[in-house]
């Protein structure tokens, strides 16, 4: 049953990416968080999800951009970590595998995503006698959803699947302290998170907010 | 706006949500334009089945936008489909499709929704549950969505073919000016958590903060081109790691 509501999720977080309704429930933050709830460990799925949230912020779907689709790789990504790992103590290498993985197969994604807008292309192409009429327009877009949705399903199924074997066949090997995969891990998140600066205008130009925020940030953790 | 009725122009914005759901490299989002505007153009060409059709197939023709603002265009044309010639339809169309598009892309996908996103993190990482987190980054963002699109239809349809100069005037500057101070400032909060550990661990070593906060500089200064060699570079390191266990 958590394998039918598994691919149920992946089919509203493909669907949503792109075609409907665009409400951000393929934010990896939500779907990995989805994918967690699933199999009972929704923190552990917001953990997998934040973390690759942070490497999704920059991916901007600008015009016919090609990009990778981090919303069906993170719900794969948190279904595998949370199948595999027992979640107590945390394990920072199973988590570095998890976030690899997860930033591997939002490329496969991704190539799931430009197959079926071709096939879109030749689903709406128009027919020699100059058009279609307003019941086929109809038809032709529902069914374009209804692929669009299978994908969803079938990214995060195969992908949580792909990363389970994967995650159990690497997790007994780390060759390091635990400090080294939650150290490297930070390192990135944090060169991902400056980077986001850009978006908002550069270090120049939002000195002083982004002063004013690292001041706030010191007083929560001062606080904490 | 007053030939087509209200239950039209409130199913035509509900079908704006589903858009972008034959999206294809040959006609973008033209089919989904059609789509979207059929309640209309079934109100305008009630009795009319051969208009009605070459209308149909004209907005099948290729076309492009942001999703939340193409209920822009549609409540334009649906004025403008009910007093003027196809032609200047056409060709509205296709001066409008750039600027809603440049707009919608700068004022949502980056701007408000990574704001958005970065104060779900700082949620995430001062500990707050998952329902919170998500719950309360899906009612916010589509607080906002919802409101970007019931909005644009009415600016549409207030303005019809006077749309491009009414835009130009309207007030997304200091809009967006408020989101980026906002998103730089969430960076900041989200970056000293993140120098801490956080959502990972607690008080990270000294010698891994030092090397967050250089490669936190390090990113402010290459933007979007490091996403690439870091995805690269934390894969090789994981690796490398197996291999070198697997070699020892």
């Amino acid at each position: 049953v958590n394998w039918i509501f598994l691919g149920l999720i992946g089919g509203v977080v493909g669907l949503d990416a792109t075609s409907f309704p665009q409400a951000m429930w393929s934010r990896p933050i939500v779907a990995a968080t989805a994918a967690g709830l699933v199999f009972g460990r929704p923190m552990s799925g917001l953990l997998v999800g934040a973390l690759l949230e942070i490497f999704s912020i920059l991916i901007l779907p600008f015009g016919a951009a090609r990009y990778p689709e981090s919303g069906t790789a993170a719900a794969a990504s948190a279904a595998a970590y949370v199948v595999t790992d027992t979640g107590a103590p945390l394990d920072p290498w199973m988590l570095m595998l998890a976030v690899v993985f997860g930033l591997g197969w939002e490329q496969v994604a991704g190539a799931s995503v430009i197959f079926v807008r071709r096939l879109n292309g030749r689903l709406v192409a128009l027919p020699p006698d100059g058009g279609y009429s307003d019941r086929q327009v109809t038809q032709r877009h529902l069914l374009a959803m209804t692929i669009d949705f299978v994908r969803g399903a079938w990214a995060v199924l195969v992908g949580a699947i792909f990363g389970i074997v994967l995650l159990r066949a690497l997790a007994p090997l780390p060759a390091h302290g635990d400090g080294v995969s939650t150290g490297v891990l930070i390192v990135a998140a944090a060169a991902m998170l400056g980077s986001v600066l850009t978006l908002f205008g550069g270090l120049r130009a939002r000195a002083a907010s982004f002063g004013l925020g690292l001041l706030c940030g010191l007083l929560l953790l001062l606080l904490q | 706006v007053s030939q087509v009725s209200r239950r039209a122009l409130a199913s035509t914005l509900v079908r704006s949500f589903a858009i972008q759901g034959s999206w294809n490299y040959r006609t973008l989002i033209g089919c989904g334009f059609a789509f979207a505007l059929l309640p209309v153009l079934r109100s305008l060409y009630a009795n009319r089945p051969d208009e009605f059709r070459a209308a149909v197939q004209r907005h099948t023709s290729v076309f492009n936008s942001h999703p939340y603002l193409t209920p822009m265009a549609l409540g334009a044309v649906s004025v403008l489909e009910a007093t003027e010639p196809p032609a200047v339809v056409e060709r509205f169309k296709s001066a409008v499709r750039g600027s809603l598009g440049g707009l919608g892309d700068r004022l949502v996908w980056a701007g408000f929704r990574p704001a958005c996103v970065l104060l779900a993190l700082t949620a995430v990482m001062l500990g707050a549950s998952w329902a919170l987190v998500t719950g309360g980054f899906l009612l916010l963002y589509n607080a906002g969505h919802v409101a970007l699109r019931g909005w644009a239809l009415q600016f549409g349809l207030r303005n019809g073919l006077h749309l491009g100069e009414k835009l130009r005037s309207a007030p997304f500057e200091p809009i967006l000016r408020l989101i980026r101070q906002a998103g730089a400032f969430l960076v900041g909060v989200c970056l000293m958590l993140l120098f801490d550990g956080r959502p990972i661990t607690s008080g990270l070593p000294r010698g891994w903060t030092v090397l967050a906060m250089a490669a936190a500089l390090t990113g402010s200064l290459l933007g979007a081109r490091i996403r690439g060699p870091l995805v690269v570079a934390v894969a090789g390191f994981a690796l490398f790691t197996i291999l070198a266990r697997i070699l020892s």
